[in-house]
This record gives structure tokens, C-alpha cells and sequence, in this order.
């Protein structure tokens, strides 16, 4: 068995190895500066420049008066936690700064928990109050269907908040009735609700609406930038951490990026030996059978 | 970190170990963490779902504001249950053929406002010129046509059509390398939030 | 004497004279105070909004004449509201004057409205143009998306056409499609490694055209298995998909003659959730060390998983599903992948069924369409004449 056979039969388990060894490097660079070096800063700031599509999200926010209201749907679950959490901190971050009122709502199951970890912290660290500063309207299943009620009225699939308070009595729902009364919409998902807010949310009733997505979802979505069905894309944990960028806020999205750079290096150079070895022992084979004529 | 905390991310970290031993091979740790979620996840979803859509959409409308119209949803729903039934599966189809007949109709305009018109629309709209968003327009445009071509199965790829074919077939390899990039990004972001968790309760545990 | 009796009630005048002007001038100043308002906007013109479910109104406005700007530009306007063409007003709304209209709505339809429009500037409101009535209503058909009705008839029609078209027995052509080529290679291959085949239906429901697709597939692979006598293991996500292809399976066998060579434990339910029933699955591979591996319908992130596992387990894999994200996966790991639409086309050529074929068909015509618009629109767009790409933006 040449070099390349070899290579090819390695076996999967030390490539999981590597790329785990590969990301805790910059963890144990952290524990060992901070702890036995005694050093101070020691976090590893990876310079991002923010892309276009993250840009105009961040400004369509930017460009938000106080008082106006921004709605954001929460639609992920704990698994996609780790890319969507931090662009939702960070708009979150960016709008409670600027005194803009926010309605939250989730069309995933787990989403309740996710936005009441995510206002409970950051509501309080900007001293906003429920039901004044921001409401959570709760959860209902059937995107298609309450996106579409919603735009009727949010009063019809939500008659109460969450929390059981009806929606009339509280007051930043005052003189809001639908999507007409809100400046946009940002729908943060990591599945195909995303299809839902493009379809029933901005093809029916046409606001603008921005999306916070998983990298893995990202591809499919840029044709809706260029069609203006949508105004920005925040895609994955880069995403999340070019808008921590652009806020000035430094959250989970930026702290991984080191160990991101690190993996992907890594998996470049696997990727790199692989097809050497693929096109070798192709090369090997056609060679041989090539001979055996 | 409280005593609490300390507790609750050691249970986690232990968990997230468990599926990690995944990766070596099946074990009954990592069965137990599997199972432990799923079924941890149905019956929270079950939870949630009775009193975030049951009572306020069934039960207290009927019950404590007495509208009526709301028997007609309501009754739709419980027939759905009829399928599991074999001789009574045939009842549930009337549920099915009112949510599938309102579901499609509404979703028959939008999906071709979304799908169709306006990506016909943003895909002709710009001219192709000399400068780069003008070659920028050609490749997409030249993108577009290839891969329509190569979905298309009325006639042989042959000839001057396989060359277009071909061409397809490689932009849409291209996209999906794309996504495939994307998608390498996505799940390195989970394990690196795992091993971020990790270092962090290593910290708390030790005093740091 | 009567110069002085001339000079004495010349000069009285004089006195009264001199007491007047400031009065007047005053007069002449408050007057001139009052009539320095911002000048009013014109034709004020309120209609009902066209192609909306009701309860709004449009308000249109022409701004001043530009010599009456130059006199005293205006800044904004004012939108008051009434029930009643004399009022109360209720002002609504301030607006930029780069504003020329204004949509209300939360309007009751059927009742008549009245709007008012006042120009401002420095601090001053002009008196106002009070409109015609206007009643909101609502519309039943939203003219603006008209294409698309079109476009939804002219579809169906073919689709008709070409359905019964194919009823009547005309052998529509398909292109071969290389992972179906394929299928009838595996399982010729896993029959002489004496090794059962693995068929996996997919995540979706029974409703799911994937998962459609996915039987039709199955029925060709279990016929061919029944000529080879090879056994195929059917794990199921769903409950319904489970019984569907029971009925495949059990049909294959029963057209075969073969019935009693049917095992239902062979197609059987795993559970319903993602990850436990990827674990079952790669454990059947483990286990069973099937010669071929079938994916069919949609596959969400369990996907490269399973692929990985048959990959170790030195399987053929022919992969088929519409789920774009997980279409490279399937492509970097599994020997043949049938993409997207080509697992719709696969299942129309396998059964050669008179629906499936015609719709087929139908979107064939329909890309062909597509094509020629886009080369047409682009020349267009190049050539400077932007109307024909207009014509898609519908509402």
C-alpha cells in the first residue's frame, strides 16, 4: 500500500482528533496565559472586516428613531445556539441602546426559553421594562398561517402575551396593530421559517425584513438579497461576529473566531492531503489498468 | 458561579461529553445522553404546546368566552386523531383536504410572487455591461441559464445542449461547495461553543 | 387774521392726522402679520387605495406654486381627519414636505372620511385644504398580481393537456438519469456479495414529494429484489411512510409470485426523533453490512452522518433528495446523488404514472419559458428599455 492508499484509509477518528485538539488551542493558550502566566487580555482578537449584507442590517437598525418598534421572531432551537445567539444579543444590544421598542415572538418550540434567557439578562442591564420597552408575545406553531394572521392583526394568533397579559393592556402595543406599525423584521432561524417570513411575511405584506441565519442555510438565501426580498443577511457565527463589530459590543460571536481560524486551517490542510491522495491513487489505478490492457 | 449553577453546567458538561464519546464509537453513555433529550424535548414541546395553543385557542374560547364558532376548528383537529385508526382513518381526510386546500391556495400566488417573479425580476433587470457589476450580471446570467438547462429532461444532453449542461452542472458544484464552506463554519461554531463551555466551567470548578 | 384761522383747524388735522398713522400703520402691520401664513397646498384629493382588503384611504396633495414657496418656503404638512366635512379635525400625522401623499388606514369601510391638509413653516399653519369624502373599501381581486394568475392558468393548463396527453398512452421522453442507471448495478451487486440492501426513506412525512418520490423508487428496488432474491431492510422515520412501504414491498413481492418470501420484519418503525433514529440506522449498517445503501426523500442534518457510516462500511450509496443543504453532503460522500428536481424526474421515468410524467412536462415547458424570457429581458435591460423586467414586479 503506497502513501496515498495509506492516506485514504486513515482512519476518521484521528481526524475528529485533530480538529478537537485544533480547537482547544486557543482555549488552552487562554487558561495557561490567565492562570500559570499570570498575564493580563489575554483573549486573541482576530481583526474583522464587516460584509455588506451584515452592514445593512446594522444600519436599517441604526437608522431607527427612539420609540419606534422593531420586531424580531426568535426561531431557533439550543442546537444553533452557538451562531445565533450572539447576532441576538448583539441587535438586541444595539436596539435597547437605542431606546427602540422591541416585540419579540418565536414559531419554535424552543424558543420560548431562548428569549426569555436572552431578555431577562440584557433587559436588565439597560433597565427596560416589560411591556413598556418590549413584549413577548409567546410561541404558536404553524409559521405560514400565524405570519400570515399577524399581519392581520397580532391580537388575532396573540390575543395575550406570554406572560398571560393581554396584549391591549400593554403599553407598547399601543397603536400597534400589525406590520404597517413596525419599522421591519428580523427573523433569527436556523430552519425554514426563513421560507415562511420571505413568502407570507414580505411577499404579502411587503416590510422590510432582515434574517439572522445558520451558516449552513446561507447559501441559499443570498438570491434574496439581490431581489430586495430581503435587506440584509446576517449569516452564521462570522455574521454574528461582524455585527458585534459594527455595534462595538464584544460577545460570543468575536471570542470564537480564533478557534474558528484555527479549525478551518486545519481542515484546509486535511482537505489539501486528501485530494493529493485521491488523485493519486486514481492516478495509480489508471495507470495499473492501463498496464493490464 | 452559585453551588446551583456549579451543578446544573456540571450535569451539562457531563452530557456534552456523552455525545462526544460518540465520535470513538456507540456506548451506553452516549445512548443515555440521546435519550435523555429526545426525551426531555417531547415532553417540554407537549407542555408547551397545551398551554401556549390548547387553552388559549380551544379551551378558552369555548369554555370561558363561549364562541361558538370555534367548535368548527376544534372539531376539524379532533377528527385529525382518526387516522390512527384503521377503520375511522378515512374521516380525517376531510381535515387534511380543508388545511392542505387553504395551505395550497394561499401558498400557490406567493410562492410564485417569491420564487418566480421576483427572481425573474432581480435576474433581468440589471444590464450587462463592461464594468464589474455589468460582468458580474453576465455570470449570473450565464449561472441561471446553465443550470436551468441541466433540469432539463425532455431531451438528451447532447451536442452544443451537453456543453450547457456541463457548464450547469459545474455552477451548481460550485454553489455547493459554497454551502458545504458555510456549512464546515456552522458546525465548527458548535463545537467551539462546547469547548468555549467547557473552558469556562473548568474555571468555575478550580476557583478561577 | 385768516391765514390764522385757516392754520388753526389745518393744524388740528394735522394732529389727528399724526395720531392716526401709527394706528393705521399698525393696522397695516398686523394685517400684514396675519396674512404672512405658509401658502396652502392644492388639490387635495382623497381616493380609496386600490387592491388592499379595505380601510384605507390615499390622500394626495400638490405642493405650492414655486413663486409661492420663494415667498415663504413651507417645511411640512399637517394631515387632519374628520366624519365631518366641517370638522372636528383631528390631527392624524405630520409629514416632511417632500410628502405628496399620505395612506391612512384603520378606517371603518363604508363611512365617509374627511382629510385636511395644512402647510407649516416657522412655527405658522396654513388654513388648510379640506378634501371631497372618501369611503375605504375593500377589493376582492388584487389586479397588480394578475401575471401571476396567468401565469398559474397557463401552467395548469399544460399541465392538463400534457397529464391526459400521457393517459392516452403517449411515451413521453425522459433522459436517462445516472443514478437510476445505476440502481439496477447495485443491486446486481450487493446479490453477488450475498448482502442485503439498505433502503432509507427519508425524514418527511407521507405528504412530502420527496417522500413520494422516495416509494416510487422503493417499488422499482423491491421488484428488481425479488428477481434477484436479495433481501432489502426498509427502517422508517415515520409511521405512515412505514405502512406505505410495507404496501410496496409486500406488492413487489406479491407481482413477483414470491408473497411468502415477504418479511415485514424487514420494513419496520425506529421512532420519530432525528438523531435516535440515525443511531438505529448506522447500527443496521454496522451490523447487517449492506452492499448497497439507498437515500431517498429528505434528509436534514443526519445526512452526512448516515453517508459517513455506509461510506465506512464499504457500501455503494445512491443518494436522492430535495433538500438543497444537504445535497453536498450526499455529493461528497455517496457514488451517485439524484439532485433536487432529478428525484422527481427519476420517480416519472421509473413509473412512467400519466401525472407525474405530465407535470414533468409541464415544468420543462415552463424552464423553456423561463429561458427565453431571461435572454429576451436581458437584451432589453442592456439596450436600456427596463419596461419588460417592470412587468414582473407584481404588487
Amino acid at each position: 500500500m503506497n502513501i496515498f492508499e495509506k492516506i485514504m484509509k486513515v482512519d476518521r477518528r484521528w481526524v475528529y482528533l485533530a480538529i478537537g485538539l485544533a480547537v482547544s488551542i486557543p482555549a488552552v493558550y487562554e487558561l495557561v496565559a490567565t492562570y500559570i502566566l499570570k498575564k493580563e487580555n489575554t483573549t486573541i482578537n482576530i481583526p474583522i472586516t464587516p460584509s455588506p449584507e451584515v452592514k445593512k442590517v446594522y444600519d436599517f437598525v441604526e437608522s431607527m428613531k427612539p420609540g419606534e418598534h422593531l420586531f424580531i421572531c426568535v426561531d431557533y432551537d439550543p442546537s444553533s445556539m452557538a451562531e445565533l445567539n450572539p447576532m441576538t444579543t448583539a441587535i438586541v444590544n444595539q436596539a435597547f441602546a437605542k431606546d427602540i421598542k422591541i416585540i419579540f415572538v418565536t414559531l419554535s418550540q424552543f424558543g420560548p426559553g431562548l428569549v426569555e434567557q436572552i431578555t431577562s439578562s440584557l433587559a436588565a442591564a439597560h433597565n427596560k421594562v416589560r411591556g413598556e420597552d418590549y413584549a413577548f408575545l409567546g410561541y404558536r406553531p404553524y409559521p405560514a398561517i400565524t405570519i400570515l394572521a399577524m399581519g392581520v392583526d397580532f391580537r388575532v394568533p396573540f390575543p395575550e402575551d406570554y406572560y398571560g397579559t393581554p396584549l391591549d393592556s400593554l403599553p407598547i402595543m399601543d397603536g400597534i396593530k400589525n406590520f404597517n406599525n413596525l419599522k421591519g423584521v428580523i427573523e433569527l432561524t436556523s430552519g425554514n421559517t426563513a421560507d415562511f417570513w420571505i413568502t407570507y411575511g414580505n411577499g404579502r405584506y411587503g416590510f422590510p425584513l432582515a434574517l439572522g441565519i445558520t451558516g449552513v442555510m446561507s447559501a441559499n438565501y443570498y438570491q434574496y438579497l439581490s431581489s430586495d426580498q430581503l435587506l440584509g443577511i446576517i449569516p452564521g457565527v462570522k455574521g454574528a461576529a461582524e455585527y458585534e463589530e459594527l455595534v462595538g459590543f464584544p460577545g460570543d460571536g468575536k471570542a470564537q473566531m480564533a478557534y474558528q481560524v484555527i479549525a478551518h486551517a486545519v481542515i484546509l490542510v486535511f482537505i489539501i492531503i486528501s485530494n493529493i491522495a485521491f488523485f493519486g491513487t486514481r492516478k495509480r489505478k489508471g495507470g495499473m489498468e492501463g498496464g493490464a490492457q | 458561579m452559585s453551588t446551583g449553577q456549579l451543578i446544573g453546567n456540571g450535569i451539562a458538561a457531563f452530557l456534552t461529553l456523552c455525545i462526544f464519546s460518540f465520535l470513538y464509537k456507540d456506548n451506553p453513555f452516549y445512548k443515555f445522553a440521546e435519550r435523555l433529550v429526545a426525551g426531555v424535548a417531547t415532553g417540554y414541546f407537549t407542555m408547551l404546546l397545551f398551554w401556549t395553543n390548547f387553552i388559549p385557542k380551544v379551551w378558552e374560547p369555548l369554555y370561558e368566552r363561549h364562541e361558538i364558532i370555534y367548535i368548527i376548528p376544534t372539531i376539524l383537529g379532533i377528527i385529525m386523531w382518526t387516522r390512527f385508526s384503521k377503520k375511522w382513518a378515512w374521516v380525517s381526510r376531510y381535515s387534511i383536504a380543508f388545511y392542505i386546500g387553504i395551505g395550497s391556495g394561499v401558498a400557490v400566488t406567493l410562492a410564485l410572487y417569491t420564487y418566480l417573479f421576483k427572481q425573474l425580476q432581480a435576474t433581468i433587470a440589471f444590464p450587462i455591461s463592461m464594468d464589474v457589476a455589468g460582468i458580474n450580471q453576465l455570470l449570473v446570467v450565464v449561472a441561471v441559464l446553465a443550470s436551468l438547462i441541466y433540469f432539463f429532461f425532455s431531451t438528451p444532453h447532447k451536442g452544443a445542449f451537453g456543453v450547457a449542461s456541463k457548464l450547469g452542472i459545474y455552477v451548481i458544484m460550485i454553489g455547493f461547495g459554497a454551502g458545504f464552506g458555510l456549512t464546515v463554519m456552522g458546525r465548527i461554531a458548535l463545537l467551539v461553543n462546547r469547548v468555549i463551555f467547557l473552558k469556562g466551567y473548568l474555571i468555575a470548578l478550580f476557583g478561577g | 387774521m385768516d391765514r390764522v384761522k385757516f392754520l388753526i383747524p389745518t393744524f388740528i388735522l394735522f394732529i389727528i392726522a399724526i395720531s392716526c398713522v401709527p394706528a393705521a400703520a399698525a393696522d397695516i402691520v398686523a394685517d400684514s402679520a396675519i396674512a404672512i401664513l405658509p401658502p396652502n397646498v392644492s388639490d387635495v384629493i382623497v381616493s380609496d387605495k386600490p387592491n388592499d382588503p379595505g380601510g384605507t384611504l390615499v390622500v394626495e396633495w400638490i405642493l405650492p406654486d414655486s413663486a409661492a414657496l420663494a415667498a415663504m418656503p413651507i417645511k411640512g404638512v399637517n394631515i387632519y381627519l374628520s366624519g365631518n366635512h366641517d370638522g372636528p379635525f383631528e390631527l392624524i400625522t405630520s409629514l416632511p414636505k417632500s410628502a405628496l401623499h399620505y395612506e391612512c388606514s384603520d378606517l371603518q369601510d363604508g363611512e365617509s372620511y374627511y382629510f385636511k391638509v395644512t402647510a407649516t413653516a416657522n412655527g405658522l399653519e396654513s388654513d388648510g385644504i379640506t378634501s371631497a369624502a372618501g369611503i375605504p373599501s375593500g377589493q376582492w381581486f388584487n389586479t397588480e398580481r394578475l401575471p401571476i394568475l396567468i401565469v398559474v392558468i397557463l401552467f395548469s393548463i399544460t399541465a392538463i393537456t400534457f397529464i391526459i396527453k400521457a393517459r392516452g398512452g403517449y411515451d413521453f421522453y425522459v433522459r436517462p438519469i445516472a443514478g437510476i442507471k445505476a440502481v439496477d448495478e447495485a443491486i446486481g451487486r450487493a446479490t453477488e456479495m450475498g448482502r442485503p440492501i439498505l433502503y432509507v426513506p427519508g425524514l418527511g412525512s407521507a405528504a412530502d414529494v420527496a417522500t413520494i418520490a422516495a416509494f416510487t423508487i422503493l417499488a422499482r428496488v423491491a421488484k428488481k429484489v425479488v428477481e434477484y432474491n436479495t433481501r432489502v431492510i426498509v427502517p422508517n422515520y415515520d409511521p405512515v411512510v412505514m405502512a406505505i412501504c410495507q404496501e410496496v414491498v409486500k406488492e413487489a413481492y406479491a407481482s413477483a409470485g414470491k408473497p411468502e418470501l415477504y418479511d415485514p420484519k424487514d420494513v419496520y418503525f425506529i421512532t420519530q426523533d432525528q438523531f435516535p433514529y440515525t443511531a438505529a440506522v448506522n447500527g443496521v449498517m454496522l451490523r447487517e453490512k449492506p452492499a448497497t445503501n439507498f437515500y431517498m426523500g429528505m434528509f436534514y442534518a443526519e445526512s452526512l452522518v448516515l453517508a459517513e457510516t455506509g461510506f465506512v462500511s464499504g457500501s455503494i450509496q445512491i443518494a436522492g433528495t430535495d433538500q438543497l443543504v444537504q445535497i453536498p453532503f450526499f455529493v461528497s460522500v455517496c457514488d451517485f446523488v439524484l439532485m433536487g428536481e432529478e428525484l422527481y424526474a427519476a420517480s416519472a421515468y421509473l413509473s412512467r404514472e400519466p401525472q407525474q410524467l405530465g407535470t414533468l412536462k409541464a415544468q420543462d415547458l415552463g424552464k423553456v419559458t423561463v429561458v427565453i424570457l431571461i435572454i429576451i429581458g436581458v437584451i432589453l435591460s442592456t439596450i436600456g428599455m427596463s419596461g419588460f423586467a417592470n412587468w414582473f414586479n407584481v404588487g
